[in-house]
């Protein structure tokens, strides 16, 4: 039983993970992910990919709605310019004569970097408006993006509606070109990127994104510049839908601009909203939720049906409407999440036998 | 010039229509506060419906046949000694097809209106008083909900439905160029036309319009003067959900059935802020400018660009005016 924060020092108190749960979860984590390569099956591979690709991208979502208090519904746009960054830089160096070695070291940074530019322009009317304004600017982003994707001036080097084939990750030699490798990689990153983003709010700069989402005009009177700190908060977490597109363009072979549509983007934050938002943990469980769901539905109706043709076609509506009852669900019961149910679990837990809840 | 004033034409028609799909999320916002994003999913359903009772019940073996099409012995003889082409000809297609418009009509209304007093009693009163956040993220979720439904129910897409008025084509010249129109465009503009004005014309000067811009001053006031607000909010989904059931029935006409007609409520949201959330005039004028804008796109650079257009005039208008044309600022206290 916990009977209080008795913490002895400071690096005591600052520490990421500061009590046993977390730690003990986030340890057991580690070494699944790090165990999965050479346990799991194909479909959990493909799965836990899934899973990893959509984390990163929800972190980043995770930043600018949950932090900073921007509601954007364009985040898919990021995530395609990052995955379209890929093959077209792979080509770009490979025209440069470059090693394939070396190329991904330049691709995904270069993805990232792309992605945080345009998610700057994007942000930029976040200066003049903000939230539904600010919503239907950033959906408007998306459907302006993917129309330039798709534009038939621009095919050559986008592919246009029919897609791009994308190159194999060759990490100094070591080609990744099974998903199960693919999947060290991305599980790595996703690690870094909820590292990386869990400390930025121990920074001044995450606690500047925190005074904008509780009152961006009190922050302003505090000194904290919105211009700046507005669209720095867009280009972080478009960097992270950056990164996660490049990992989608490394992972599947193929991209076709109508994956990164608007139906993309209203994932993320339907995951967000699951999960928790303005919390580290919330984007972990929301992913997980939103991926399963579709999987647990295939294997319902695989033991349903068996194969029928017309029942099979049921599902595509069914996970829809289950997507759409999830948001609607946990807006109307639990606003802040399967985290927040965590929370007060492990606390009723602490706590017993002498409090519930 | 000739092409000039086709374009124009079809464009400010198609801008009536935006007009038409623009005051069921501009009535919505003006009692509740909260803008439908669903509110194109809510148009597609009114679409399905229309379809459902004018084609697929009309259909049916246990239909009534004057409902599939109603053919009494004098319209036999008429059409009988027309040329082919005339125009009396297109007018009596449309009235043996009178019977199951009007059915496909009242069913669509009656239909949606049900549903939009749903969506109200079910997602949006439990939700009053909470964040733009979670309510506009809540006919976020709708629109899954919407879409995913559809797909059980409605699995056939893209047919033809009939056309609400006689579809004779219309020629006259103008500077020496021929300039071509169809009679059902002009009574759909009409009707969008008139549905507007009725509406603008009901919140201005009737009992239930004071209640619901007394609403939209001050909810909480509203409702010490008397006002019943949960009847508001009811009324104005149901006038959102009707309108948009009208708007529907045409749009399926024109373009056919199918479930892009949901995300043609993204383009109108776009033109709802570009005019200003709770200005009729200026959610009308900016309709005319984007349909108009739209077939200037559509002439000059191809049918593709023009659905970019409302998103690109949203953006200019917003960074430039943040509330729209002809929107109220909103003041904030800190």
């Amino acid at each position: 039983m916990i009977t209080g924060n008795l913490k002895a020092s400071y690096a005591a108190d600052e520490r990421v993970l500061d009590n046993g749960y977390k730690q003990g979860f986030v340890l057991a984590a580690a070494a699944l992910c790090a165990l999965m390569p050479f346990i799991a099956n194909d479909y959990i591979i493909l799965v836990a990919s899934q899973m990893g690709i959509m984390l990163i991208a929800v972190v980043g979502v995770n930043v600018v709605i949950g932090y900073t208090g921007l509601l954007s519904l364009g985040h898919a746009a990021f995530m395609a310019i990052g995955a379209y960054s890929v093959p077209i830089l792979h080509r770009a160096m490979a025209a440069a004569g470059l090693p394939d070695a070396i190329m991904p070291f330049i691709a995904i940074p270069g993805a990232i970097a792309l992605s945080a530019l345009v998610g700057i322009v994007v942000g930029l009317p976040s200066l003049r408006v903000k939230g539904l304004y600010l919503a239907v600017a950033t959906l408007s982003a998306n459907f302006i993006i993917i129309f330039l994707i798709e534009l038939e001036a621009l095919a050559p080097w986008t592919g246009g509606l029919v897609g791009l084939n994308t190159p194999d990750a060759n990490l100094l030699g070591w080609e990744l070109d099974t998903q199960r490798e693919m999947f060290a990689l991305i599980a790595a990153l996703a690690f870094v990127t909820i590292l990386a983003v869990q400390n930025l709010f121990r920074t001044r700069v995450g606690r500047a994104f925190i005074a904008i989402r509780e009152r961006d005009y009190s922050a302003e009177i505090l000194g904290i510049s919105l211009l700046r700190y507005k669209l720095m908060s867009f280009a972080i977490s478009a960097a992270c839908c950056g990164l996660a597109g490049a990992l989608f363009a490394y992972f599947y072979a193929r991209i076709l601009p109508e994956q990164f549509e608007l139906a993309l983007s209203l994932q993320l934050v339907a995951a967000l909203i699951v999960g928790g938002m303005g919390r580290t943990m919330g984007p972990v469980f929301g992913v997980i939720i939103i991926v399963m769901v579709p999987e647990i539905l295939k294997f319902t109706f695989g033991a349903i049906a068996g194969g029928a043709a017309e029942v099979a076609q049921l599902r595509a509506p069914i996970q829809e409407i289950i997507f759409g009852l999830l948001i609607i669900f946990f807006l109307l019961f639990e606003p802040m999440g399967i985290n927040h149910l965590v929370d007060r679990g492990l606390r009723a837990l602490n706590r017993w036998p002498f409090a519930r809840g | 010039m000739g092409e000039f004033i086709q374009f124009t034409l079809n464009g400010l028609m198609a801008g009536a229509i935006y007009a038409l799909i623009a005051v069921g999320i501009v009535s919505v916002f003006k009692a509740t506060k909260v803008v439908n994003f669903a509110h194109g999913y809510i148009i597609m359903f009114g679409a399905y419906f229309y379809f459902t009772f004018s084609v697929i019940v009309p259909g049916a073996e246990w239909a009534p046949s004057w409902l599939q099409s109603w053919e009494p012995a004098w319209m036999v003889a008429m059409r009988a000694d027309l040329p082919m082409f005339s125009p009396m000809g297109a007018v009596l297609d449309w009235l043996s097809n009178l019977p199951r418009i009007l059915f496909g009509l009242a069913g669509a209304v009656i239909c949606n209106a049900l549903l939009g007093l749903a969506i109200e009693r079910a997602l949006m009163r439990p939700l009053i008083g909470q964040s733009t956040f979670a309510m506009i993220m809540i006919t976020v979720g709708l629109i899954s909900v919407l879409s995913g439904t559809k797909g059980l129910i409605w699995t056939a897409d893209a047919e033809f439905v009939p056309h609400i008025a006689p579809n004779t084509p219309i020629r006259f010249t103008v500077f020496d160029t021929p300039v071509f129109l169809f009679g059902a465009d002009l009574v759909n503009v009409a009707i969008a036309l008139i549905l507007f004005g009725a509406i603008v014309v009901m919140v201005r000067y009737t009992r239930g319009g004071v209640a619901i811009r007394a609403t939209a001053e001050d909810q909480s006031t509203a409702y010490s003067m008397g006002i019943s607000v949960p009847r508001v909010f009811s009324r104005a989904w149901v006038l959102a959900a009707t309108t948009g059931a009208i708007a529907g029935a045409i749009l399926a006409t024109r373009n056919g059935v199918s479930p892009s007609l949901g995300l043609f409520g993204f383009s109108v949201l776009a033109i709802v802020l570009m005019g200003g959330l709770d200005s009729y005039v200026g959610v009308f004028i900016a309709a005319l400018a984007v349909g108009f804008l739209e077939a200037m796109a559509q002439w000059q650079f191809g049918g593709e660009f023009a659905e970019v257009v409302p998103y690109i005039a949203v953006l200019i208008v917003i960074l430039i005016r943040p509330h729209g044309l002809f929107g109220q600022k909103e003041v904030e206290r800190i």
